[in-house]
């Protein structure tokens, strides 16, 4: 592989793992703000907020960490595409639902609105995943260590 | 093909991610002082009474104290009239400046959205929990009171209500 798509793979992947870990940490500390981020969407059963909420923080910094080490590369960018099409259908509901609250994506709660915007962000964020899916590279990658290059 | 190839080398690795995540989460949950409960304890265990719409309504206007369990952006869009906004995530905060209104109220009716009694379910219980004895919550949400066409509070032109 060129050296090129190399560091294309390694800034992508590097650009993902930084996404997810920012994101996950306030959720994975503050679980039950969280749970309040997710309830506000009213698309769950409020009985399933809380497990729901805890799940998806955890997954979110697991494929952040995955995806800093280079640990099943591919399975962890597939999860990350998964994760931002689901936030963007959320996004997309949200925008047609006139919701007017933080989108709980971030630490903080000031200018994310969810929205038509925050789903076009995600849909940015979308690339760099489904590249790192097709083309995981060979550069700093643990996977390397026990599979040998894929 | 490509895709195919993916999908069977995919699968396992994916599913492994999930069970991690699953796993950490659940460990972390229980061993960590601000784990939530993976039902909430206000829905569970309520200690509040729910108030009909109807029984609301008659009380409005001295003999109760509206409280709006949304959001303030929420709050800001439209609320019962003379409703106070006291919500999960600024809970304590917030329930140290209302005290004085609360305490003086014979009656406190949290309302919030029409989603399972929350908020309104979490801020009535730990009002209870405080000390505070008459707190009930709304049997339908605020778009239902609206739509009754009881008395609301919304932004006049220009934003402020």
């Amino acid at each position: 592989m060129s050296p090129l798509l190399n560091l294309l793979s390694l800034g992508c992947r590097l650009f993902l793992a930084g996404l997810f870990l920012y994101a996950a940490h306030d959720k994975v500390l503050n679980p039950q703000s969280f749970a309040w981020d997710v309830a506000r969407y009213q698309v769950l059963p409020v009985v399933l907020v809380n497990p729901a909420s805890v799940l998806l923080a955890w997954l979110e910094i697991t494929i952040g960490g995955l995806l800093l080490l280079g640990a099943l590369t591919r399975a962890a960018a597939a999860w990350a595409g998964l994760l931002l099409a689901m936030f963007i259908g959320l996004m997309v509901y949200a925008g047609f639902t006139g919701a007017a609250f933080d989108c709980g994506c971030f630490p903080g709660q000031e200018g994310h609105t969810a929205g038509f915007s925050a789903a076009l962000r995600d849909l940015w964020f979308l690339l760099p995943a489904l590249w790192v899916l097709r083309v995981p590279g060979t550069w700093l990658r643990l996977d390397n260590l026990f599979w040998g290059e894929d | 093909m490509w895709i195919e190839e993916s999908k069977r080398s995919l699968t396992a690795p994916f599913l492994g991610i999930l069970a991690l995540a699953a796993v950490l989460g659940l460990m972390f949950n229980l061993l960590s002082p601000r784990g939530i409960p993976w039902q909430p304890e206000e829905l569970t265990n309520p200690l509040w009474r729910e108030m009909p719409l109807a029984e609301a309504r008659q009380l409005q206007g001295g003999e109760v104290l509206f409280v709006d369990a949304r959001e303030p952006e929420l709050y800001r869009e439209g609320r019962i009239q003379r409703a106070v906004n006291l919500y999960p995530r600024e809970y304590e905060l917030l329930v140290r400046l209302l005290r004085p209104q609360l305490e003086k109220a014979p009656r406190v009716v949290v309302y919030g959205n029409d989603y399972g009694y929350q908020p309104a379910a979490y801020v009535a219980q730990r009002l209870i929990r405080e000390g505070f004895r008459e707190v009930y919550v709304l049997g339908t949400s605020f778009e239902n009171w609206r739509k009754a066409g009881y008395p609301v509070a919304q932004p006049r032109r220009g934003g402020k209500s």
